[in-house]
């Protein structure tokens, strides 16, 4: 019975082992670009890839590590290991890149602040609103009612 | 030639002197002849500049290699066309195009008799001093009339990825955008010097800033376009600093054009409005100085330490300049405005509308200076590109595009909640429809179905907006679908040239989300007869053949391709080597239709039989260049016709400081 079991699973593992095969990143593999995406390249990372000699060093340093069992962030990290933040397209999440990161959010804040400050300033409920009869009106927009009053100044002038 | 040439700039910095002199006299004096006479000089400085210009280009069509800039480059093999670009390919051929272009610019703002009030002595003032520091910088460090030792027999030649229609369109377009904002900002000194602080001068310059946001419209998606079919430049927008650099004028005269029309309604952010204008000049300056300084790895760059030092200190002169001038009519500034009614009017959604703009200008800005700031605090160098702005810029956008899309039914004075949503409700349902087609469709990524859904909103909100405006005049004029359509547009120019912006921007988001989003790829090695397959279409490789045009050497790749098993033709990539060029360019091949790009590159090859090819579908690409096309069709309707409703009232001689 043990015999057959090993046999049985020799015999399933000889099937699997062809589509393993299959399954190794070569060129024009997906993966190799996102992770390539990630990489700065040392200033390279907008060539064109058919005439860049770095670029392609790059590619093939990460379709191996690729095959070798690594995951994208893992390349993505032994590269920064390697280089330092240098070795990115994007500022990192801890240290001086968080500055990076979080001066947009501090600064769109700060410009919510004032502008809230800006409009209860400007803004004036008790001024008197002046609109016309027109756009009084509950059952025509701000447009019709404009395009209307507009049309009747037109034919007014056109006739009298 | 060579005399002439540098007489003609000789002649430019002594006559901008001149009349920049003349200028002073007749405003102290209120001096009528003085100030005809300065008049004489900007439009004698126009004619000199267009001298040297036509000079140039001439130089250029004839090859003349005795003179550094044409050797540097074009040569004989060139085509005309591209011996003409050349006259914005390098340092000194650019800055003489800036210095024609405003110098130009000033003759238009002083040559209309009609249009000389008493502004004008000091716009005109304020445009030469620009004209001078152009001039001094040609003749002292970039002079395209400067001469080669020996004549040589043929020229360097112009770098191949320059040897495209972008060449000759975008970089003209880009400065005469560019260079357009310095005469808005003119116009907001000379009223805050002459303490005129009514909103005339917004009316004197609302087309000059129309007409500067519509050629950097169209000189970015022009450049877009270059870049997109160009490798190597990170596709038609790689968030490169001098890329970023026309952004963000382009940003801040867009918030500008919103805010103006609050002044012009109730007298109000007088100085936020001054500021815009003065902000998107100077950011016109730092853009040059990013491009002639090399200061930061740029496809762009000229590189050129010296003239990066130049335009730092003129930007700073500048700045300080203008400083000066607000804070010491600050209390003049602050007057008394009309309230806004509401918080909820559509003067409150233009304030938010500015917010947003204005903070995407701080991001792009951080985000390109924050590679010089970290290395000189830190002393480490941290890149930042595409993945940073893609991110921190995409809530930005969509906030934008929310915020157009229920700005166009929000009233002035006050929105009443009621008709807000009703108006919203037909276009809101279609972009949840739209949405839920999408996800039963098998459309992944919720990011881009949001973004795309919002375009959808706002798109259709604006359709809505012109379908009401039609609707209100047939009811009144009984005209046809067409004619109510035309007249309605022709009769609110401004207003639905407006509108039909901001269904260009809906379009150009469809495709940036969608070409971002849902892009497919493959680098496949093939043998002749073999195949190739992505998405739809399977390309099957025929063989390389080997061509030569003008002394170069063409390598194609031809495949024939079928799209759903239907023939759909050839395609063939290309590789070029160059006899007076050291490196081959890779020339993509395209098929386009209104839904996708199927994009093909020659990678490299074993045999004639064996080659590497990387292709993409790069889906919805088309939208964006017909979005940026309406949005440029859109903006010429708004400043079509127009009267400029400033009365002439401050004559010359009336005029005091």
């Amino acid at each position: 019975m043990t015999k057959k079991i090993f046999v049985f699973i020799t015999g399933i593992c000889l099937l699997i082992s062809p589509s393993m095969t299959l399954a190794s990143f070569d060129e024009g593999a997906k993966e190799v670009f996102e992770v390539m995406k990630h990489l700065d390249m040392q200033g390279h990372a907008d060539d064109d890839f058919s005439t860049c000699s770095i670029q392609q060093l790059y590619y093939k340093e990460i379709e191996e590590m690729l095959n070798d069992g690594m995951t994208k962030d893992e390349i993505v990290q032994s590269y920064v290991d390697e280089y330092g933040q240098a070795a990115l397209r994007e500022p990192g999440k801890d240290g001086n890149g968080l500055i990076a990161w979080g001066m947009p959010v501090i600064a769109f804040l700060f410009g919510v602040i004032i502008v809230s400050f800006g409009m209860k300033k400007l803004t004036n409920k008790q001024s008197t609103i002046k609109t016309d009869s027109l756009n009084e009106h509950p059952s025509i927009s701000e447009t019709e009612a404009e395009i209307l009053k507009e049309t009747f100044d037109e034919e007014r002038r056109k006739h009298f | 030639m060579y005399v002439l040439g540098n007489v003609a700039l000789y002649l430019g910095i002594g006559l901008s002197i001149y009349a920049l002199i003349a200028n002073i006299i007749g405003i102290k004096k209120q001096d009528q002849r003085w100030l005809e006479s300065a008049r004489g000089g900007v439009l004698s400085i126009a004619f000199v500049a267009s001298i040297a210009a036509f000079l140039l280009l001439y130089l250029l069509a004839t090859s003349q290699f005795q003179y550094k800039y044409v050797y540097a480059y074009t040569n004989e093999q060139l085509p005309l066309i591209y011996k003409l670009s050349a006259f914005w390919a390098g340092n000194a051929g650019s800055l003489l195009l800036w210095a024609f272009i405003l110098s130009i610019y000033t003759a238009m703002v002083v040559g209309v008799k009609k249009r000389y009030t008493g502004m004008t002595p000091y716009v005109s003032s304020l445009l030469l001093l620009n004209i001078i520091f152009f001039f001094v910088v040609i003749v002292l460090n970039a002079n395209p009339f400067e001469m080669t030792a020996t004549i040589p027999a043929d020229g360097n030649g112009l770098n191949p990825q320059l040897q495209s229609p972008g060449m000759v369109l975008h970089p003209v377009t880009l400065y005469m955008g560019y260079v357009g904002l310095a005469v808005p900002f003119s116009y907001a000194i000379a009223a805050l010097i002459m303490k005129k602080m009514d909103s005339d001068w917004i009316k004197l310059t609302r087309r000059w800033t129309l007409v500067a946001w519509l050629f950097l419209t169209l000189g970015n998606m022009l450049g877009g376009w270059w870049a997109y079919l160009e490798l190597g430049w990170g596709g038609y927008w790689a968030w490169d600093p001098v890329e970023n650099a026309s952004f963000l004028p382009w940003l801040t005269v867009s918030a500008f054009l919103h805010s103006v029309m609050i002044q012009e309604r109730k007298g109000m952010l007088r100085i936020w409005n001054l500021s815009l204008v003065i902000l998107s000049y100077l950011l016109t300056l730092f853009g040059t100085f990013l491009v002639r300084s090399g200061v930061l790895t740029s496809v762009h760059a000229f590189g050129e330490a010296d003239l990066g030092n130049y335009f730092l200190v003129f930007m700073a002169f500048m700045m300080l300049f203008s400083i000066y001038v607000v804070a010491s009519r600050y209390q003049l500034i602050r007057k008394e405005s009309n309230p806004i009614e509401s918080y909820f009017s559509k003067e409150s959604s233009f304030l938010l509308n500015n917010l947003i703009l204005i903070a995407g200008t701080f991001i792009v800005f951080w985000g390109t200076m924050y590679p010089l700031i970290s290395e000189f605090v830190t002393g480490t160098k941290v890149n930042v590109g595409p993945p940073y702005f893609n991110k921190v810029m995409a809530p930005v956008f969509l906030g934008l595009i929310l915020l157009m899309a229920v700005c166009a039914v929000i009233p002035w004075h006050k929105a009443v909640l009621d008709r807000f949503f009703r108006n919203l409700t037909i276009p809101f349902l279609t972009a949840v429809a739209f949405a839920a087609v999408l996800v039963v469709l098998g459309v992944k990524g919720i990011y881009a179905i949001v973004g795309l859904s919002a375009a959808v909103f706002m798109f259709a909100t604006h359709i809505l907006e012109f379908a009401r405006g039609v609707k209100a005049r047939r009811k009144a004029t009984k005209e046809n679908i067409f004619t109510a359509l035309v007249k309605l547009t022709y009769k609110n120019r401004r207003r639905y040239g407006g509108y039909i912006v901001h269904l260009g921007i809906a379009i150009v988001a469809i495709g940036v989300v969608a070409s971002n989003a849902y892009p497919e790829e493959v680098m496949k090695t093939i043998n002749k007869g073999e195949q190739l397959s992505i998405g739809n279409y399977q390309l099957t490789f025929e063989g390389l053949t080997e061509s030569e045009s003008r002394g170069n050497g063409i390598v194609h790749g031809n495949m024939s391709v079928t799209y759903k098993d239907k023939d759909i033709g050839k395609i063939a990539p290309e590789k070029i080597f160059y006899a007076t060029w050291p490196e081959p360019s890779t020339e993509i091949a395209i098929k386009s239709n209104w839904r996708e790009d199927l994009y093909v590159v020659l990678n490299s090859w074993e045999s004639e039989d064996k080659a590497t090819f990387l292709v993409k579908v790069n889906p919805f690409i088309n939208w964006i260049w017909f979005g940026g096309f309406m949005m440029v069709v859109g903006t010429a309707i708004a400043l079509i016709g127009g009267k400029v409703n400033v009365l002439r009232t401050q004559t010359p001689s009336s005029t005091r400081i």
